[in-house]
């Protein structure tokens, strides 16, 4: 059954229990859809649970974890729907989704490979995993892959370890590593905040490049709007475990409507817009995620706070088909959590 | 890797001089005839001083330092080690006899301190926070805070006397087989291992857990590895890095420990001579046997460098 789109979370729910039974609600009703072949960038500020929405997509939380509410619907191109949410997270389902048709890229490269193994065998390792083929056979697909991503001398390269890798070439060696078994989503999370500038924009190219040839869709996490603005098509802005705004890049970026959003665009410097306007920080800090205000969680730090975001926590409103707000000072058809 | 090998044993070479040098010096401090360490003593009874002199330039005993020392290391090289004072019998003779012993003592401590303590390690780690991981964490500190004698005593007292499960001293009969002797060195070799498995223990808990927290293995686990295979492929080989090098390093601590553990089980090993020799002042053999360890000690940490080459591929450089 093909959809329109290829993952659609509703109103998932990932909680933390952290000493004496205090619960973190890390994720806390978030709701989105992923079309097929379309990149959505899911943005906000550190420790607002954009982690944790992937790393619960991928299950792969730690053991303190629980996922009491929602479901992640994948809609694999020829294959049946699952929840990834009811899944078993050791179980054999979900292994056989990971790495094969959904692939997760991070944001450390340094440490995400192994360094005992070389890039040979932990490429090789994800494919041999997923289907039967020889070791031979892995390795020059391995080979290739390592060349469509320009690591020059990669037939050579492959023997080396990752010690003798650059930062860059690593998250390309990550990159190969997603996308050898030919995934239909990829999740990146943060895959550039870790390397330097001018490496950022080789690999965000790069992994644009992939797009266009092999066409899965991919879920772009970070904090930098400007890489959105790059190489999003929708756009997710996240505040406090909860999607603030949803909707495609130019409702986000032309016609942003809730305030958070529209004060991180005023915060950050955006490439091409120097000079002029001056940036604004936004006032305040994020609240303690296990001691949440009762109304807006953004209403300790808003401009244009009322009385009624004391009280309530506001609902989703859809504005437009496409462009959905949380905020009770917007004016749209009530859509259901 | 062959290349590293090679240099690790080329460097091991001037430090088993710088070792031996050591031990010279200290043999020509030692009071009494070095003649007396260097003949059985019934070839030099009744020998007139004129022939103990003359057999001293014979001997070469009048010779600078240095050729002497090159003369003695050359000798020990192939064997001839001289001859004990208090006993009369060739050392190579007592070393050959002795030193396999301790080392297969040894040998046993290390390996059952490595069976346990991976074991141990590897439950309290995957079981972090349970009681599981206290207990083995509450044994830990009773097995390193309490000394070897005491351990070895308290063994014999409920194992051997109280339960008479095992023997309380000795090595065994000469006749018997080694399978039979086995259950002499069980109680030893326990004793002496304990406290290295409970250290092992520590340790394989928090290497164990600190890897699996490495952003790799969360890496294998998003390729959609199973748990057992993240665990053996990636996680143990490289908690086991760390481990290695505590494994070893405490391999001459054995041996020293087996001084203490020989004397409390009545087994005759090298360590039990080195105490006996030592009360004797049988300087030629107390020096011989601290020898011989400090090569066991080198050959240790030799295993260490080859260890450590063989798991982690950032040493080989």
């Amino acid at each position: 059954m093909a959809t329109e789109y290829i993952l659609e979370i509703n109103n998932l729910k990932t909680q933390f229990v952290v000493r004496r039974r205090r619960v973190v609600r890390a994720v806390d009703g978030v709701t989105f859809k992923v079309r097929r072949g379309k990149i959505l960038g899911l943005v906000g500020e550190s420790g607002c649970g954009k982690s944790v929405t992937a790393h619960s997509i991928m299950r792969l939380l730690p053991k303190t974890a629980v996922i009491p509410e929602g479901s992640i619907l994948f809609h694999p191109e020829g294959g049946e729907s699952v929840d990834m949410a009811k899944l078993n997270p050791t179980g054999r389902k979900i292994r056989s989704i990971r790495g094969n048709e959904i692939s997760m890229i991070f944001q450390d490269p340094m440490a995400s490979l192994n360094p005992v193994y070389n890039i040979g065998d932990q490429i090789i390792e994800v494919l041999r995993e997923h289907s039967k083929i020889t070791k031979k056979e892995a390795l020059e697909r391995a080979v290739r892959m390592l060349e469509l991503l320009s690591i020059p001398k990669a037939s050579e390269r492959i023997k080396d370890y990752p010690h003798q890798f650059s930062g860059g070439m690593k998250q390309r060696v990550m990159i190969a590593m997603g996308l050898i078994c030919r995934p239909q989503l990829l999740i990146a999370d943060e895959p550039t905040t870790a390397l330097d500038v001018t490496i950022q924009a080789q690999i965000i190219e790069l992994i644009k490049e992939m797009q266009s040839e092999f066409g899965f869709s991919t879920i772009i996490i970070t904090h930098n709007m400007g890489i959105v603005a790059d190489m999003a098509d929708d756009v997710a802005v996240m505040y406090m475990g909860k999607i603030v705004e949803f909707g495609t890049k130019e409702d986000v970026f032309l016609n942003p409507l809730h305030p958070y959003t529209q004060a991180l665009l005023k915060s950050v410097p955006i490439l091409g817009n120097a000079g002029e306007d001056k940036l604004i920080p936004i006032r305040g800090v994020t609240p303690d995620p296990s001691e949440m205000p009762p109304g807006c969680a953004f209403e300790p730090r808003c401009d244009f706070a009322t009385e009624a975001c004391k009280t309530c926590v506001p609902g989703r409103v859809g504005v437009t088909d496409s462009h959905i707000v949380r905020c009770v000072h917007c004016i749209g058809e009530k859509l259901d959590d | 890797m062959l290349k590293y090998f090679f240099k690790r044993l080329l460097v091991m070479i001037p430090m088993m001089l710088a070792i031996s040098l050591l031990v010279f010096g200290a043999l020509e401090l030692t009071p009494g005839d070095p003649l007396t360490a260097q003949f059985p003593p019934d070839q030099l009874v009744g020998m007139s001083q004129e022939d103990l002199d003359a057999l001293r330039e014979a001997v070469g005993l009048n010779d600078p330092m240095l050729v002497r020392y090159f003369r003695w290391l050359i000798a020990f090289f192939t064997g001839d080690m001289g001859y004990s004072i208090q006993t009369g019998t060739p050392i190579s003779q007592v070393i050959s006899y002795l030193l396999p012993q301790t080392v297969i003592l040894a040998a046993a401590a290390l390996l059952i301190s490595t069976i346990f303590g991976l074991i141990f390690g590897i439950i309290a780690a995957t079981k972090h926070n349970t009681i599981w991981d206290y207990l083995a964490s509450v044994i830990g500190v009773i097995g390193i805070s309490m000394p070897e004698f005491f351990i070895g005593i308290v063994a014999i007292l409920i194992f051997a006397i109280n339960l008479g499960w095992l023997p309380a001293q000795g090595r065994g009969s000469a006749d018997a087989t080694f399978i039979q002797n086995l259950r002499y060195l069980i109680l030893p070799a326990s004793s002496l291992g304990l406290s290295l498995a409970a250290a092992l223990t520590r340790y394989t808990r928090n290497s164990m857990m600190d890897v699996m927290n490495q952003d790799y293995v969360k890496t294998a686990r998003a390729k959609g590895l199973s748990e057992s295979r993240v665990f053996f492929k990636h996680v143990f080989r490289n908690a086991l890095m760390p481990i290695s090098v505590l494994i070893f390093l405490r391999l001459p601590m054995l041996i020293g420990g087996s001084v203490v553990i020989e004397q409390v089980f009545g087994y005759a090993g090298i360590g039990n001579r080195l105490l006996t020799a030592i009360n004797s002042s049988d300087y030629q053999l107390v020096l011989t046997i601290i020898l011989m360890l400090s090569f066991v000690a080198l050959l240790a940490s030799l295993l260490i460098d080859l260890v450590t080459a063989l798991l982690d591929p950032r040493v080989r450089l």
